[in-house]
């Protein structure tokens, strides 16, 4: 390196230096341009510029009332940026003003008004979510038998599991699918009514992954095999676990899934009392109900229940014969040892 | 005043397999057991510690083809010994590790022995016991090897039975409730009636070193397989398996490797017994 002469270095540092002075002169212009002056679509850096920044904003935290339940709620008006990013809102292709249509083309030298309309998530954007799920069973047991079924708050409301550091909870800051926090979520959020399935989901191979606390989008949850606006039951061929199209589902992740592989029972009854209580009253009316009788036979629960009673059966079978053996074994050495001693001492 | 004199009492084969099947179960348990615990918080940290979803599940996979590999050197040198050494006493007599006649009777002066009314029987090469626990080691890895092959490859295996079969018999869930509850079987029963059995008897405490260097004293042989040593010497054959003592170095790695590996046994064994307790109580 003590090849190049010192005044060559000095030259070139020199030069350096006065194209990074020309080039800061240059892009000045340029920062004047990007100034928060006039609102377009396709740019949320005015709004973060002032949203992010307490001294920047009037006022930090606003009350509103919510159009639809009549709530009265306080609101920060800033907005965590890493939060919202990592949203499924936070997208690239994704702005502020997509919601806040009010604002679309304002100029910002003096500021917006202070209230903005209340954002209308369902008619540009969430309209087809709500028309799905009203083909869902769940409306269909609300329509028939009137029953107290789930409506878009009680799943999404509690969903923005996180709250910001900001202390809120936000529509804007909802997780996106793949989070696997929010995935676990929704497991509670269904096994909070369907406490059955819940239990019997942690007992297969895929729940009990899941009950470790792994539930990234390799181990499937509740809505990745029975979906999430359209859930239909089983029995339609309609449901994604129905038979026109469990093959697909399954085929999602076990690559070339047969006829024979999607029979598998995913939810197993066999730590449930009452499966048992029906194949008791079954077996108990055999003479008089064959068919009955056939049919919880040839149920595919039937011999994992059995399988699992036998198992139970040879560990308690073969932890207490062969515990007492060698607790037996253990006291009759040690007894042998002190007999031995006391020979010894005898002898002696 | 312990003896100088030692035997051979496990060949090299054996004890490499043993080495191997240690290893391999202790993976699989560690790997396997937090799923089958999955509620309790133990699980769930013993399960972080492996690495989690899908790294535990991949080195359960490698400890399930060294325990295939093990299996697979055993089934070698049995078949070498009948069929090519043309070895006699395999099902008969008392080099077999199959059930015989006199194992009644040994049980029977056992239960004798443990009620006082009697003198500890004088056992044979293989004691009742022990054959048990080696039939059931073959079956267990045998029953653990196929229903983890279905549940590994559950497309494949549900490909060769008919729909109307596979619609009344489950095969992957049989697998997985099978798979589940053998394991606790196998993991409960070596880490306490196999360890009970063998390492932590009151004479052996903390470790039966024979396992690892192959040696046993005399004085051991003697209390032990009485029989055995009468019948060796009868036959004049206990000549040749006099060896040196093992020295005071290799007994010390074994029990270096040894009593870890017995404590994290009994540690498992304890949070399985607590998971069993919560359950019950």
């Amino acid at each position: 390196m003590g090849y190049y002469p010192k005044k060559s270095l000095k030259k070139e540092f020199f030069s350096s230096l006065r194209v990074f002075r020309l080039s800061v002169l240059m892009t000045i212009p340029f920062c004047f341009a990007l100034s928060p002056a006039i609102l377009f679509a396709g740019d949320n850096g005015p709004c973060i510029e002032c949203h992010t920044k307490p001294e920047k904003l009037k006022v930090a935290e606003k009350a509103k009332i919510d159009p639809i339940t009549g709530e009265i709620k306080v609101v920060p008006m800033l907005i965590d940026e890493p939060t919202f990013k990592a949203s499924a809102h936070g997208g690239e292709d994704f702005f502020c003003i997509d919601c806040h249509q009010d604002l679309d083309g304002v100029d910002l030298s003096e500021g917006h008004k202070p209230n903005l309309k209340p954002v209308d998530c369902i008619t540009f954007c969430h309209d087809d979510p709500a028309d799905e799920y009203l083909q869902s069973s769940h409306v269909k047991l609300m329509k028939q038998k009137n029953k107290d079924v789930p409506t878009c708050k009680d799943c999404h409301a509690g969903l923005s599991y996180h709250y910001s550091p900001l202390g809120e909870k936000s529509p804007r800051d909802v997780p996106r699918g793949t989070d696997p926090l929010h995935r676990k979520l929704t497991i509670e959020s269904c096994g909070s009514c369907h406490e059955e399935y819940f239990d019997s989901y942690r007992n297969n191979a895929h729940g009990q992954v899941a009950a470790l606390g792994h539930t990234t989008t390799d181990v499937p949850v509740c809505f990745d095999c029975h979906g999430k606006h359209t859930i239909l039951n089983s029995s339609d061929p309609e449901s994604k676990v129905g038979k026109d199209r469990i093959l697909e589902t399954c085929g999602k992740c076990h690559a070339n899934a047969n006829a024979s592989f999607v029979k598998h029972v995913e939810h197993p009854q066999i730590k449930n009392i009452n499966y048992y209580t029906k194949l008791m009253v079954a077996l108990k009316n055999a003479r008089n109900d064959p068919e009955n009788f056939k049919k919880v036979l040839m149920n595919p629960q039937t011999i994992l229940c059995v399988v699992f009673v036998m198992y139970v059966g040879i560990l308690a079978f073969t932890f207490s014969s062969f515990g007492l053996h060698s607790l037996l074994t253990w006291f009759a050495t040690v007894r042998d040892e002190c007999k031995r001693k006391g020979h010894d001492e005898e002898q002696h | 005043m312990k003896s100088n004199i030692n035997y051979l009492r496990f060949g090299l084969l054996h004890r490499f397999c043993h080495f191997l099947i240690i290893i391999s179960f202790f993976g699989l348990v560690l790997t396997g057991m937090p799923l089958a615990f999955r509620g309790y918080d133990w699980a769930r940290w013993l399960y972080e510690l492996l690495g989690g979803y899908p790294t535990a599940g991949f080195i359960h996979r490698i400890c399930a083809l060294v325990t295939f590999f093990a299996a697979f050197i055993h089934f070698i040198y049995l078949f070498y010994n009948v069929s090519v050494q043309k070895k006699k006493g395999f099902f008969w007599g008392p080099n077999s590790l199959l059930i015989q006649p006199r194992d009644i009777f040994d049980i029977i002066g056992d239960i004798k022995w443990f009620l006082g009314l009697g003198k500890r029987p004088n056992f044979d090469r293989w004691i009742y016991w022990e054959k048990f626990e080696y039939l059931s080691l073959m079956w267990g890895t045998l029953v653990m090897a196929v229903t983890g092959l279905i549940l590994w490859f559950p497309v494949q295996f549900t490909k060769i039975i008919p729909v109307s079969v596979a619609s009344i018999i489950d095969l992957p869930g049989i697998a997985l409730i099978i798979h589940r509850y053998e394991a606790i079987l196998a993991a409960g029963f070596i880490f306490t009636i196999h360890f009970f059995h063998t390492h932590l008897l009151p004479e052996k405490m903390p470790v039966d070193e024979s396992i690892f260097t192959g040696k046993i004293t005399e004085e051991e042989f003697k209390h032990e397989r009485l029989n055995q040593f009468n019948r060796l010497e009868k036959q004049q054959q206990l000549e040749n398996l006099k060896v040196a003592p093992s020295s005071l170095f290799v007994s010390f790695l074994t029990r270096l490797f040894a009593v870890p590996v017995l404590i994290t046994g009994l540690i498992v064994t304890g949070l399985m017994f607590s998971a069993l307790l919560v359950w019950a109580l």
